[in-house]
């Protein structure tokens, strides 16, 4: 027989699939700002905040929401290097596929992109943009003075690489939006709601109030960090489940196995 | 989930590190806890005891009842403590009190006052004689010791309760030690509190006649024999002015 927590632990595997999107007031707010500054004839957005804060999800969600209105293109990984990046991009902007032993030259393509300023508008969305190069940020960065092509650039909040500070790129960049992690209410709503769209009612109420601050002090708000405790959670919870039933309370989430999964996650040590 | 059996062990040590400065802050709280409270119960305890004696002694003395028993019952409720001292001291005394203790308590002592004392005394036993009280009959259980701090007790209780019988057994414990300015002191302070103790008159001009002050304890004892008409002051006398005290 399958065991109840099966499902819970599933519920967390992480993904930045747009089914696994969850309307919280904070991310309906970095959604809707984000939306404002696209329709805004700025150059270059910026998307930045720590790992696992959201970014990429909701790149995801604006993507598809806005697929359908707008010209909008996503690129999830960056690719491996310069030569690949161009390709893609000119496939988004020729519609065309690059004929196989060619390769892009650069100024023809910025020169392409300013033929096309008033007759289309490319929005492009770049996932961990801390991966790009300074040289191929300021080749975005000169495709994106056509006016034509829109970057919305999603980076790594770090303290020793911080893209913001390189004076070429602050310049550069109009407008600024932050994701931050989830205070200890949004959190809350964040799993309830996790639970409760895949039907796991009993589930949810046995993680009460106390254990929501245990979690969120374990994880520092983080959704990356939660959805890894969550799942470490609802494992432990599975186990006792099927071996040995008496030491878990369906009631109520014991204390001791959030605990036990913040040991294994390292989030606190012996 | 294979490895739950180590996460488990791991959980329990975690509990325990947990718990550890709980467990040090309520042993830490208790203990302090237990050694002001036995401090202060053993003071406490100390001073109440203290407290009812001088009760004790300071109704009898309105009272004016016989103090038979009374000697007995203050020095037997110190008698643990004395006693454990003369016990030690039996063999080899350990505290010996010195001159300058003495000293300190003669330099209090008002000689200005002397005369005055001796009139007010001699007063006192005008009004005795005509009033013709019976004498009291002092049954004093002095216990041996060299012990300073079970003097120091009894002084103390003195300054509070001015029992006269606690001054006429300092009297007496001083001038067996030989410390006649103490002695002379303490038969005063008796004499003050009650001026029909004829064994704290006798201490008094012993104790005088020890200090050199012979002709002032001719003059105090002549006057006392006219008052009380004592054999034991008249035979004191004799001895006195024959030189053989």
């Amino acid at each position: 027989m399958k065991s109840r927590y099966e499902a819970a632990k599933n519920v967390f595997i992480d993904s930045i699939d747009i089914d696994d999107y969850i309307e919280l007031e904070s991310s309906v707010t970095a959604y809707k700002q984000l939306k404002h500054s696209m329709d805004k004839p700025l150059k270059m957005i910026l998307l930045f905040g720590r790992p696992g804060t959201g970014k990429s999800i909701l790149l995801n969600r604006i993507h598809e929401k806005l697929k359908h209105q707008k010209e909008i293109h996503y690129f999830d990984t960056p690719p491996i290097n310069e030569k690949e990046f161009f390709h893609k991009l000119f496939k988004v902007l020729t519609k065309q596929d690059l004929p196989n032993n060619t390769e892009v030259n650069f100024s023809a393509l910025v020169d392409f992109c300013k033929n096309l300023r008033g007759k289309r508008e490319i929005i492009i969305l770049l996932d961990e943009a801390q991966m790009y190069g300074p040289e191929m940020m300021e080749k975005i960065r000169l495709l994106s003075d056509s006016r034509s092509v829109k970057f919305v650039v999603s980076l790594h909040k770090t303290d020793d690489e911080d893209l913001i500070a390189k004076e070429h790129f602050q310049s550069r960049i109009w407008e600024v939006i932050e994701l931050k992690n989830a205070t200890k209410e949004d959190q809350t709503t964040y799993i309830h709601k996790k639970l409760l769209k895949k039907n796991l009612f009993e589930i949810a109420n046995s993680i009460k109030d106390k254990n929501m601050k245990y979690i969120h002090t374990y994880t520092k708000g983080n959704y990356r960090e939660c959805n890894k405790l969550l799942f470490t959670i609802f494992e432990i919870c599975e186990y006792y489940d099927t071996n040995e039933p008496s030491k878990i309370n369906y009631e109520q989430m014991p204390q001791r196995i959030i605990e036990m999964a913040a040991l294994k996650l390292g989030y606190i040590h012996v | 989930m294979y490895d739950i059996k180590p996460l488990e062990e791991e959980w329990k040590k975690y509990k325990k590190k947990k718990r550890k400065p709980w467990f040090v802050l309520i042993f830490s709280i208790f203990f302090i806890l237990l050694i002001s409270f036995t401090f202060l119960n053993y003071e406490e305890i100390d001073f109440l005891k203290f407290n009812d004696q001088n009760k004790v002694s300071v109704v009898a003395n309105q009272a004016k009842t016989v103090l038979i028993d009374k000697p007995l019952v203050t020095l037997e409720t110190k008698k643990p403590k004395v006693n454990a001292v003369s016990q030690k001291t039996e063999t080899k005394p350990m505290i010996v009190i010195s001159e300058n203790d003495s000293m300190e308590i003669v330099e209090d002592l008002p000689i200005a006052e002397n005369d005055k004392a001796i009139k007010e005394t001699s007063v006192k036993i005008k009004t005795v004689e005509t009033v013709e009280k019976p004498r009291k009959k002092m049954h004093l259980n002095i216990i041996e010791s060299t012990s300073v701090s079970a003097y120091k007790d009894v002084e103390r209780r003195f300054k509070q309760s001015h029992d006269a019988d606690d001054s006429l057994f300092l009297a007496k414990n001083y001038y067996d030690k030989k410390n006649y300015k103490k002695a002379e002191y303490w038969a005063l302070q008796t004499n003050k509190v009650n001026g029909n103790i004829e064994e704290s008159w006798l201490i008094f001009v012993k104790s005088k006649v020890k200090l050199g002050r012979k002709n002032e304890a001719i003059h105090i004892l002549t006057n006392y024999i006219k008052k009380s008409n004592s054999a034991a002051a008249k035979n004191l006398l004799n001895k006195i002015k024959e030189g053989t005290l």
